[in-house]
Parts: structure tokens; sequence; C-alpha cells
């Protein structure tokens, strides 16, 4: 071993190198560990799509009419419009509770 | 207590270490470096590395992955913060060292 003169410079060098490198390879082995976990669990699973235009979900779809989704209306058994939902229970859900 | 840098540097370096530890003040200071990489976004920085890294691999490996990221990871340190920390550690250095 060559006996190299140590200086407080030096020291301290390695000391913040010690503390820096022991952070870096917690997060890159959570990392790789939350990886392995992932792939073993789906497979070669899909990332989010991301859209840099704003326009497209996570799945990489364009957002969908309200008006053009329909729901089941458990009290008088109809398929209501999505934007319209709430309005139809107003009406249909007191129409229910007078007869 | 006092070291005498007269010593070789590995033992030398051992005591610092040891004294470090058992003085509270490694905790401190690993603590702050810790804060202070997280506030300066480091931390995401980082993981945000390391997941690009490990996802284009076919078989996710730390070793593999930590030689790509850890020369870049030790750039990324923001020069205050390392700076602060640095300073930390000299003070206490200079209070325990006895330097010729
Ligand atoms: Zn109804």
């Amino acid at each position: 071993m060559t006996e190299q003169h140590e200086t407080i410079q030096s020291v301290t060098d390695g000391i913040y190198n010690n503390l820096v490198t022991s952070m870096i390879h917690s997060i890159v082995s959570k990392e790789t560990a939350r990886e392995k976990l992932l792939r073993s669990r789906y497979g070669s699973y899909k990332q989010y799509h991301y859209d840099p235009n704003s326009q497209l979900d996570i799945h990489g779809n364009p957002k969908q009419q309200d008006s053009s989704q329909y729901f089941y209306c458990e009290n008088c058994g109809r398929e209501v419009s999505g934007n319209r939902f709430a309005a139809h229970l107003q009406r249909c859900l007191t129409r229910g509770s007078r007869r | 207590m006092t070291i005498s840098s007269n010593e070789n540097s590995a033992s030398l370096r051992a005591q610092i270490q040891q004294c470090l530890v058992e003085s509270g003040n490694y905790e401190a200071i690993s603590n702050e470096l810790t804060e202070r990489l997280l506030k300066d976004g480091w931390v995401d920085e980082v993981k945000k590395l390391a997941r690009e890294e490990i996802s284009q691999e076919d078989s996710p490996n730390f070793s593999k992955a930590l030689s790509q990221i850890e020369p870049q990871a030790l750039d990324l340190v923001q020069q205050s913060t390392k700076d602060a920390i640095m300073r930390k550690i000299t003070a206490f250095l200079e209070e325990i060292v006895e330097t010729e």
C-alpha cells in the first residue's frame, strides 16, 4: 500500500462520497427490486401512455363524449345519457316516491 | 478525542469514521444531506434515471444499473448542497484531527 498523505480535504472528500454513494445505492436497489416485482407479477407490463399534447389518456385513448355514454337507471330501468343522469335522477326518484 | 494524522491512512479513516458515528455527527450530517437532496429534487431525478435505465434492461440487474447511474447521480448533486455538507464535515474534522 502506498502511504498517501491524508489531508482534511481528502478525508472530507472520502466521507462525502460515502454518504452520497450510499444514497445512490439505496435508490438504485429499491428501483431494481420494484421493477423485478412488477415484472414477476405482471410479466411484460405496459407503461402508462403519455401524450405530450395532453389529448390522450393513460391508455392512449381520446376523451369520450359524456353524451355518448349511457347508464342504466335502476329506478325506472331505462338507459340514460351520462351527462343528463343527475337531472334524470331528480325527476325519476321524486316520481318514484310519489307513487 | 484527538486523532493524530501521522497514522497510516486506512486506520486514520476508520478512526475518524468511528468518531463521527459515536459523536452523533454522522447521523446529523447524513440527515441534513438527505433533506437537502430531497428538497433539491435530486432524489426524484436519480429515481427517474434509475427507472429509465432498469426498464430498458432485459433482466434488471443492480450492479449493472448502478455502474450506469452512479457517475451521473454524483454529478447531479447541486453545488450548494455539496459545499454545505463538505463544510460540515471539514469543521468536524478540524475539531478532532491534529494536523502538523
Ligand atoms: Zn330512471
